[in-house]
């Protein structure tokens, strides 16, 4: 009585049970089924390509996360420049909202300012202004950045767009004005004389970087409040403009907070949330079809199952009465229906890589980056609605061998 | 394995069965240990219904069935699997082939049903040509007269391990020589495993020296 080394018994179950019937249903449920979990896999890494393109660290745009905001200049406004302010209770709202990361306040100069040039060659002078904001919404790093009362020399950052200005534009025009590098401006000294409340006083100034992402003349925050209460013509602060630091300047919400307010900040910063918004649709609608398409492929296999399971009845109930346990056949139906399933969510991925990989080489000729390979969490999410596919074979095999 | 009925009536049939004496039916009475058991069953005493209560096929019935003291109707799906593949073995009446599968797939099918095998599946070779059905192995079992089918079906009994097997006229289109073989193999296979079981038939017979004989 030697056990045999045992051949299994899964080739006699297959003949008994015949998994063939409704050859052609088959083949269009599975590819119904191929074409849902391509759909709701495609929307998944879509959403991920498009949150690469907005947040990714190669896509950063660091001018992007900050955004300065104020009211827009009504005729009502026009004529109470308080008005124009923001107030506590608007700014406390703004702070709230989940597209907030932080929020400053931007405080401007309550005197008089005149800035000039020490030098000959290169005469100027100008009314000015100054604005003041906390330090860690600047973009510019200097160790020259501080200022305490006392020092005579005074760091201010100026917008990029100025320098860009006056080497293209005011340099050009005029003939005895130099084109200054970035380098040759931190170099020249300016006079600023300051006056208010009666009294006068002069500091020199000296650029210390400039800003792509604050459109103001910035001076330490420390000096701001020191000169506005020794010239300040009035106490009261008013902040007309704030800077707002957000993961995602184009997300709609924030759009349309501001829009609602009539509240103006750079259109170009926030000019991507339209494309946004389309595209949260398609991604919504595709993933929707998708889901609605996996739903009905359930119920084609489940019916499927159930049909087998009907034809094989006799055979099946036999197999119960010679000892066969129900799990063994359970165990059998289930090697029978999930490799399908398995082959589909391949091939879907499969097909996914090679339109990541296209869309990577076509995107990167447009200087977009996105990975070349699918993202782990559209493989989790193929991994999820293949556990969800499992239960529900599952489910129905269990549900109709009981019976 | 030891099957004891207490007050087993089959419901269908009740009043023609309370309507004669019987050592089983309406009565208690223990079946199975390493008794060899004939029972003699006219026509229309429930011989069949008996084997398949036995068998659990059938529920319809009133009293209780243990099996070695287990109440029938507390077992589980898996605890009667088990019991088909580990301690109780069958031969039906109505033979119960698979008729689309050939004889040696029907024989193989109970063969590889139980793990670890009890018998290499040269051991089929080895009873078919002691029965002699070897030449219809690899035919469909539809195609295979009653009496081969008959000879395949026992052959599938023996296929796996048992403490008692049951049969319902196990030889009723065999003849006599033919009985004989199928006789002397059942008995081996029944000593081999200190076995014991149940037979039923509508006659007398010497085929078994029997240990117990009981009138259904």
């Amino acid at each position: 009585m030697t056990p045999a080394t045992s051949h299994s018994i899964q080739p006699l179950l297959r003949k008994l049970i015949r998994t063939g019937i409704g050859r052609f249903r088959f083949l269009m449920g599975t590819i119904g089924m191929g074409v849902a979990v391509f759909f709701i896999l495609l929307a998944v890494q879509t959403f991920l390509n498009f949150n690469e393109l907005l947040h990714g660290k190669r896509n950063e745009n660091e001018t992007a996360d900050f955004l300065v905001i104020n009211k827009e200049v009504t005729a009502a406004r026009q004529t109470n420049k308080a008005l124009s302010a923001f107030t506590t209770a608007e700014i406390d709202s703004l702070r709230q909202q989940p597209f907030a990361e932080k929020v400053g306040q931007l405080a401007s100069s309550n005197f008089s300012v005149n800035v000039s040039s020490y030098s000959d060659a290169f005469p100027f002078y100008t009314d000015a202004y100054f604005e003041s904001v906390p330090d860690e919404f600047i973009d510019v790093k200097s160790e020259a950045w501080k200022w305490a009362p006392g020092q005579r020399d005074l760091p201010v950052i100026i917008p990029s767009f100025f320098v860009d200005l006056y080497n293209t534009g005011m340099a050009m025009s005029q003939q005895n004005l130099p084109q200054l590098s970035m380098e040759a401006l931190k170099l020249l000294p300016l006079r600023v004389a300051v006056k208010g409340q009666g009294r006068e006083a002069e500091w020199v100034g000296h650029i210390v970087g400039a800003s792509d992402r604050l459109n103001s003349i910035l001076i330490p925050q420390s000096y701001m409040e020191w000169a506005n209460q020794q010239f300040g013509y009035q106490q009261q602060k008013l902040a007309t403009r704030i800077v707002l630091k957000t993961q995602d300047p184009s997300d709609p919400a924030l759009v349309k907070y501001l829009a609602d307010r009539s509240w103006r900040t750079n259109a170009d910063k926030t000019r991507f949330s339209k494309v946004r918004t389309i595209v949260n649709w398609i991604v919504g609608i595709v993933g929707g079809i998708g889901v609605v398409m996996l739903l009905f492929g359930l119920l084609v296999f489940s019916l499927f199952i159930q049909l087998t399971i009907a034809a094989s009845r006799p055979d099946i109930e036999l197999l119960k009465t010679l000892g066969l346990s129900r799990q063994t056949l359970h165990r059998f139906l289930m090697q029978q229906f999930m490799p399908v399933h398995l082959v589909i969510m391949l091939a879907v991925l499969l097909a996914l890589s090679g339109l990541q990989w296209a869309l990577q080489s076509v995107l990167t000729g447009q200087g977009m980056h996105v990975a070349a390979t699918i993202n782990p969490y559209t493989v989790a999410a193929s991994l999820l609605v293949l556990v969800l596919i499992w239960l529900t074979n599952r489910g129905t095999i269990r549900q109709y061998l009981r019976q | 394995m030891i099957i004891s009925l207490q007050q087993v009536v089959p419901t269908p049939i009740r009043e023609k069965i309370l309507a004669r004496p019987s050592d089983v039916w309406n009565a208690q009475v223990e079946l199975g240990g390493t008794h060899w058991t004939k029972l003699r069953a006219p026509s229309g005493s429930g011989k069949t219904t008996l084997i398949h209560i036995l068998w659990q096929l059938r529920k319809d019935y009133s009293g209780q069935v243990l099996y070695n003291q287990a109440p029938a109707n507390s077992l589980s799906d898996d605890a009667l699997s088990a019991m088909r593949q580990q301690q109780l073995s069958v031969v039906f009446q109505d033979l119960r082939l698979f008729g689309h599968l050939t004889a040696r797939e029907n024989i193989e099918l109970k063969r590889r049903m139980t793990h670890p095998t009890l018998y290499p599946t040269s051991r089929v070779d080895e009873m078919a040509a002691e029965l002699g059905v070897q030449h219809v192995l690899e035919q469909q079992a539809a195609t295979c007269s009653y009496g081969e089918q008959q000879r395949i079906a026992i052959i599938r009994a023996l296929m796996q391990p048992f403490e008692l097997l049951l049969m319902d006229e196990p030889f009723s289109h065999l003849d006599k020589a033919n009985t004989a073989r199928a006789a002397a193999l059942i008995a081996a296979e029944c000593r081999q495993r200190q076995a014991g079981f149940i037979l039923t038939d509508l006659d007398d017979d010497d085929h078994f020296s029997y240990t117990q004989q009981l009138h259904l």
